[in-house]
């Protein structure tokens, strides 16, 4: 009887991380926007490091490598996924705001020790984070 | 004089050595998931591994027995071989988490692949190990480490609210199974055994004896409340920086970023530097207790200062952990990643090594005079509650909030 | 010795370390041999097939078949209880280790030991 039980409880645990899988909701999109927003964050912090010539290149050419990788990562994830109409819109919008975060991170990693590339940078992370920011108060904004 | 200085600097090396990877990976995240609530788990892993450490030390000095000495005594050979298997796997993650660090450490600061300096690093471990007496690779590292107070002058150069920070030491649960995952991992990851294994082991290689009392219970107290405060200023430089902009710290270079906004270039270099020994001194440490446990658990000749010709055996098999754990990280798995499982599953193993040296320290027959007082047998029994409570919930929250991937 | 004292001889003998007479660790208190009635502690068992003896009953048929049979004399060692010097933190006796067989994993005579690079 307690194997049965155990059994239970464990083929739930084993079962609960995938039970979201299958269309894109709401919910999920959302969370792929807040995650593109913390990289946009992220590199804006290290751009700006770039951009003072406060960092060491190495430093910043391979976090940009790691973190354009992850950017890259999430905008597959998100133009693979399926949608469900209602956000199709808000799903197109966020695979274009990681597509321009890849691109950012990618120039961030090409001119890794240049001070006026880094605050070009730096400044089109901050919009493109606060795009990602905006796209978020739509998504939970308009959920009933 | 000369043994306030002794004092000074085995408080140093235990300050030094106290944060790992689990501690960088945990305590960051940690911070920019929940701010400062997470500090007074912190705290209590800090007293938890202060309170284990001192008893180890403290038998090691009266009894002469390291820790796996007193298991399989304690535990006899069926039930302490399961906490052998246990410890022994727990600490070969733990290597490979450390190794795997240390080679993303390098290549933050020299850009070069991350398989080379994997190599590199095992190597560059093993040469240190033979050059060195147990005594000077301790130290090396252990001051190394001191870098890492860079991330104290860094909480002190963002000045937050400091009302906010000590509301954070107020033991605060909640329902969400990710902040109770943190609350696991932040305590486990100050109270990663095989720190203790070692330094109890360290202890009778240096010959201490009932003599050296004070001095262990000085580098317990002290040294891990100074280590504790670095534990603490990883988690509120996170929480400053990262928290309010929803930072998701996945990777180690992240764990520096902080050090830079305050102090730019220099910041960024100490920090990593910082980072640097003590994941190097962390790889030390958890591959010689790897290798301690086995040579204890089956009366093998041991020690780092009986050589490699006096104890065949014993080095042969600290090589091999260090071996096996560089094809673990070159496997491709993430070394966060195997940070989280180490720690994780460190928790979960630690009841089962942590009860027999509660046993033998509280026992007169053993210690003598020694023994546990009120006050060692109250904190180390609230303990061991702490710690089954830890090692019980640990993998159902594991399993339920994806290794904290939500 | 009292009479009382086996029975705690046993239970502070059993897995504890044994070192020779140069201090050198040479395995542990793997089993104890007792004889006669009341019974006394003859001798000190020693070895890696003497484990499989202590784990539980249904895991002993595995352990065998990896520990390999039971050699008297090479993987299983008799210690006489009259080798015994001294008994504390760990048991000390009177001879030295190789003399007994005892350590036989660390001596530079062992095949394994002999083949790694600083021998």
């Amino acid at each position: 009887m307690a194997r049965r039980v155990a059994a239970a409880i464990l083929a739930a645990a084993l079962l609960l991380p995938t039970a979201g899988c299958g269309d894109l909701s709401r919910d999920e999109l959302n969370r792929g926007v807040e995650s593109l927003s913390a990289l946009a964050a992220q590199g804006e912090l290290i751009a700006s490091g770039v951009a003072r010539d406060a960092t060491k290149a190495t430093y910043a050419r391979v976090m940009a490598k790691t973190l354009g990788g992850q950017a890259e990562h999430e905008a597959e994830k998100l133009a693979d996924a399926e949608s469900s109409p209602e956000v199709k819109e808000e799903r197109n919008a966020a695979v274009q705001v990681a597509g321009e975060l890849a691109d950012l991170f990618s120039e961030l990693q090409t001119f890794a020790g240049d001070e006026h590339h880094g605050a070009l940078v730096q400044k089109h992370m901050g919009e493109v984070k606060e795009q990602a920011d905006a796209l978020v108060v739509r998504l939970s904004g308009e959920a009933p | 004089m000369k043994a306030i200085l002794k004092v000074a600097l085995g408080v140093i090396a235990a300050l030094g050595g106290f944060l790992d990877i689990g501690d960088l990976v945990f305590n960051t995240q940690a911070g920019a998931l929940y701010r400062y609530d997470l500090l007074w788990a912190v705290a209590l892993g800090t007293i938890g591994i202060a309170v284990y450490a001192e008893m180890c030390g403290r038998v090691a000095a009266v009894t002469q027995r390291p820790v796996f000495d007193s298991i399989r005594m304690r535990l006899g050979f069926g039930t302490g071989l399961v906490a052998l298997v246990a410890s022994t796997a727990v600490n070969l993650l733990t290597v490979a988490a450390e190794l795997g660090g240390l080679a993303i450490i390098l290549t933050l600061l020299f850009d070069a692949a991350f398989s080379l300096f994997v190599v590199l690093a095992a190597i560059g471990l093993v040469v240190a190990v033979a050059l060195l007496p147990f005594g000077g690779i301790e130290r090396i590292f252990g001051y190394g480490g001191l870098l890492m107070l860079v991330f104290v002058a860094v909480a002190f150069h963002q000045s937050p609210d400091w009302g906010d920070v000590a509301h954070g030491f107020v033991p605060s649960l909640s329902s969400s199974t990710l902040y109770l995952y943190f609350v696991v991992g932040v305590v486990a990851a100050a109270l990663m055994p095989y720190e203790v294994h070692f330094s109890s082991s360290g202890a009778i290689e240096e010959g201490w004896t009932e003599k050296s009392l004070k001095e262990n219970r000085l580098n317990a107290i002290v040294g891990y409340a100074l280590g504790g405060i670095l534990a603490c200023a990883l988690v509120i430089v996170s929480g400053y920086l990262f928290h309010p902009i929803g930072v998701d710290p996945g990777d180690l270079g992240t764990v520096a970023l902080p050090a830079q906004g305050a102090f730019g270039e220099t910041g960024l270099l100490l920090a990593l530097g910082g980072m640097m020994f003590c994941v190097g001194g962390a790889a030390i440490d958890s591959s010689f207790s790897a290798a301690y446990n086995l040579a204890q658990f089956l009366g093998w000749e041991w020690g780092r200062n009986r050589g490699p010709k006096k104890a065949p055996r014993f080095t042969a098999s600290w090589l091999v952990f260090l071996f096996l754990a560089v094809l673990i990280v070159l496997s491709g798995i993430n070394p966060v990643e195997i940070t989280e499982y180490a720690v994780i599953f460190a928790v979960v193993a630690l009841p089962l090594t942590y009860l027999p040296i509660l046993l033998i320290a509280g026992d007169r027959s053993f210690m003598g005079g020694h023994a546990n007082g009120r006050l060692s047998a109250a904190l180390g029994w609230i303990y061991f509650a702490v710690i089954v409570v830890l090692a019980i919930v640990a993998i159902p929250l594991l399993l339920m909030t994806n290794a904290g991937g939500g | 010795m009292n009479r009382e004292e086996p029975i705690f001889v046993a239970h502070r003998l059993l897995d504890e370390q044994i070192l020779d007479c140069d201090g050198k660790r040479c395995g542990r208190v793997d089993d104890i041999e007792l004889q006669g009635s009341p019974p006394r502690v003859t001798a000190l068992l020693v070895g890696e097939a003497l484990y499989p003896r202590r784990l539980p009953r249904r895991l002993r048929g595995l352990a065998r078949r990896i520990a390999g049979p039971e050699t008297w004399g090479s993987n299983a060692l008799r210690i006489p209880w009259e080798e015994v010097d001294e008994i504390n933190a760990a048991v000390h006796l009177r001879g030295k280790a190789e003399e007994l067989g005892l350590g036989y994993g660390d001596d530079p005579e062992n095949w394994l030991v002999r083949r790694l690079p600083w021998n």
